[in-house]
């Protein structure tokens, strides 16, 4: 019997495992195999070792313009996504009527496709969109927020941060929810106000969650693609206002179809989103054990 | 008492506001699908006379109704194949003990880490050696025989279910899979509505492969259809609005239905889209 169980084991993951290993696992492999390669997909492969990466790092401004677009961006997208994601999600922490409808109205942007959804800003975006009256009310001029080099990445990240703080919200509400009542109860009794009530006892013990939301954003905003491809176009424009790892890499791959060097910058992306992820957890862990 | 009174009020402003900023951009699209072109500068929310022919124009100008059955097809292809997949090793990693089970899941949760951007690359690469560049079979088989976040999400639950149920029908001579199949899936039905909802949307709104994969558009996806039409058309609003909403509009009745297992299934995997 012991015996049948093990073999069923065996045949049970067996589908999920080949599947996980041919389309994830031998792609990633190849993947880092294909960056010490130079190769346009019709002639042979051509071995260049190391050459794909010092080109990247030495000899590509684009390289470094991509890098700084990302990074700004993730900051840009992470903080409003953190921030707002913690406030909205403490006001919906509450037991009041009607609180169902209002959560089930702001998790509302997690089910909205980002193609569509960067599709809807572009147009709220316009040149005497609806976004520049509103603004006109108040005395604050025409803004080009998709023409302008540098404020088309604000742009950018304002479409993000709406589609990405519900997400943050629900995993902020789920881990508030786990927080013991009576905890709350001894400090009101003490005379701490709401927010020092926040500051003291919410947040340290929703440090889990808020460091798995802070990996999570970054990891999307280092990847973006599909709302900048639809938001500015594929070429990362107005000039490299919107130029971002993902469409660096989507241009190489399958716009110039340099694919060596194309899996290089691949691999970097995925050193720096392992990095970033591993000073996450230690700082999550060190943190922890302050407390 | 009138302090009470203006705190609930407050309480309430603030939530409304929280709502709208949700809302608003949608309500702005579906507003400006049913304007006339004419119309589109002014800020009004409620159109003139709403032009529900900008509807079927979208429909004329792009073969956006087969191009949502193709999603329709593919998202019931590869939700029906994870969930059966990803329940089937999923009850495996939870309850079958088999030689490397462990290092076998370790290197599954690794696989959680990887990016899509990472190895697409490869994949087109593997797609074009089988030939499926351009076919549905790339839409659909790399999703099929399951994956790693589902197979973790359908363990942990398989995990949460009394060993009492198994050893019961194991007494009775009930064979592995009958255990699996008839005893313990049926009670695994919350956790499969949030792996088959949460798969539904994931294809649903996927842009990047079908972007790689598919130039036909006989066989392309809606959100690829949505961004084509905006290449071509890229100052109609009214048609691209109403394009956008055609897209958004079963998602978000979806969302309406099935919205607590949806967000459970969001708290519960901590994974938003891909």
């Amino acid at each position: 019997m012991a015996r049948k169980r093990e073999r069923a084991g065996w045949v049970f993951v067996a589908p999920n495992v080949v599947a996980v290993g041919v389309f994830l696992l031998f792609p990633l492999g190849f993947s880092l195999y294909l960056s010490f390669y130079s190769w346009d997909l019709f002639r042979p492969m051509r071995f260049v070792g190391v050459e794909n990466y010092r080109r990247l790092v030495g000899a590509d401004p684009l390289f470094l313009i991509a890098l700084r677009n990302s990074a700004v961006f993730t900051v840009l997208t992470l903080v409003p996504t953190v921030v707002i994601g913690l406030g909205i999600a403490a006001a919906l922490n509450r037991k009041l009527a009607g609180i169902g409808i209002f959560r089930t109205v702001a998790f509302l942007p997690l089910v909205a496709s980002t193609v569509a959804m960067a599709v809807v800003w572009r147009f709220i975006f316009t040149d005497d969109g609806v976004l520049d009256i509103g603004l006109a009310w108040v005395g604050v001029g025409p803004v080009p927020w998709l023409t302008d080099p540098e404020l088309a990445l604000v742009s950018l990240s304002v479409v993000t941060v709406w589609k990405s703080v519900p997400f943050a919200t629900v995993i902020l509400l789920a881990a508030m929810q786990g927080v013991p009542e009576p905890l709350y109860e001894a400090a009101k009794i003490d005379g701490a106000g709401a927010l020092r009530r926040f500051s003291a006892i919410t947040l340290p013990l929703i440090r889990g969650p808020l460091s798995f939301v802070f990996v999570i954003t970054i990891i999307n905003s280092v990847q973006a693609f599909d709302q900048v491809y639809a938001l500015t176009g594929s070429n990362g424009g107005p000039e490299t206002g919107t130029y971002l790892l993902g469409i660096m890499l989507f241009q190489h791959a399958f716009g110039f179809y340099e694919v060596g060097y194309a899996s290089a910058l691949a691999w970097v992306i995925f050193a720096i989103l392992l990095v970033l992820t591993m000073v996450q957890l230690w700082f999550a862990r060190r943190e922890a054990v302050d407390l | 008492m009138v302090r009470r009174v203006l705190r609930g009020v407050g309480i309430y402003a603030v939530l409304m506001g929280i709502a709208w900023c949700a809302l608003a951009p949608i309500l702005w699209a579906l507003s400006g699908s049913l304007k006339r072109s004419g119309e589109i500068a002014e800020q009004t929310l409620l159109p003139a006379s709403p032009q529900w022919s900008n509807y079927g124009r979208v429909f004329d100008l792009l073969p956006l109704g087969r191009m949502l059955v193709n999603t329709a097809v593919y998202a019931v292809c590869v939700t029906a194949g994870q969930v059966f997949f990803c329940s089937l090793a999923g009850y495996a990693f939870a309850r079958l003990r088999f030689r490397g089970r462990e290092v076998l899941f370790v290197a599954y949760l690794g696989t959680l880490m990887v990016p899509l951007t990472v190895t697409v690359i490869p994949q087109f690469l593997l797609m074009r050696a089988l030939g499926w560049v351009d076919t549905p079979w790339a839409m659909i088989v790399p999703g099929l025989f399951g994956s790693a976040f589902g197979t973790y999400l359908m363990r942990q639950f398989f995990y949460t279910l009394p060993m009492e149920l198994e050893e019961a029908a194991i007494l009775d001579g009930c064979s592995t899979w009958q255990v699996y199949w008839r005893v313990l899936l049926p009670h695994t039905r919350p956790a499969l509505m949030v792996l088959a909802v949460l798969t539904w949307i994931t294809v649903w709104n996927d842009f990047l492969w079908p972007l790689v994969m598919i130039q036909r558009n006989e066989i392309a996806t809606a959100t690829l259809g949505l961004v084509r039409l905006q290449g071509q058309y890229h100052t109609q609003w009214p048609i691209l609005m109403a394009a956008s909403m055609v897209i958004l509009l079963p998602l978000l009745l979806v969302y309406a239905i099935a919205q607590r297992a949806f967000v459970r299934g969001i708290a519960m995997s901590g994974l938003g889209g891909r």
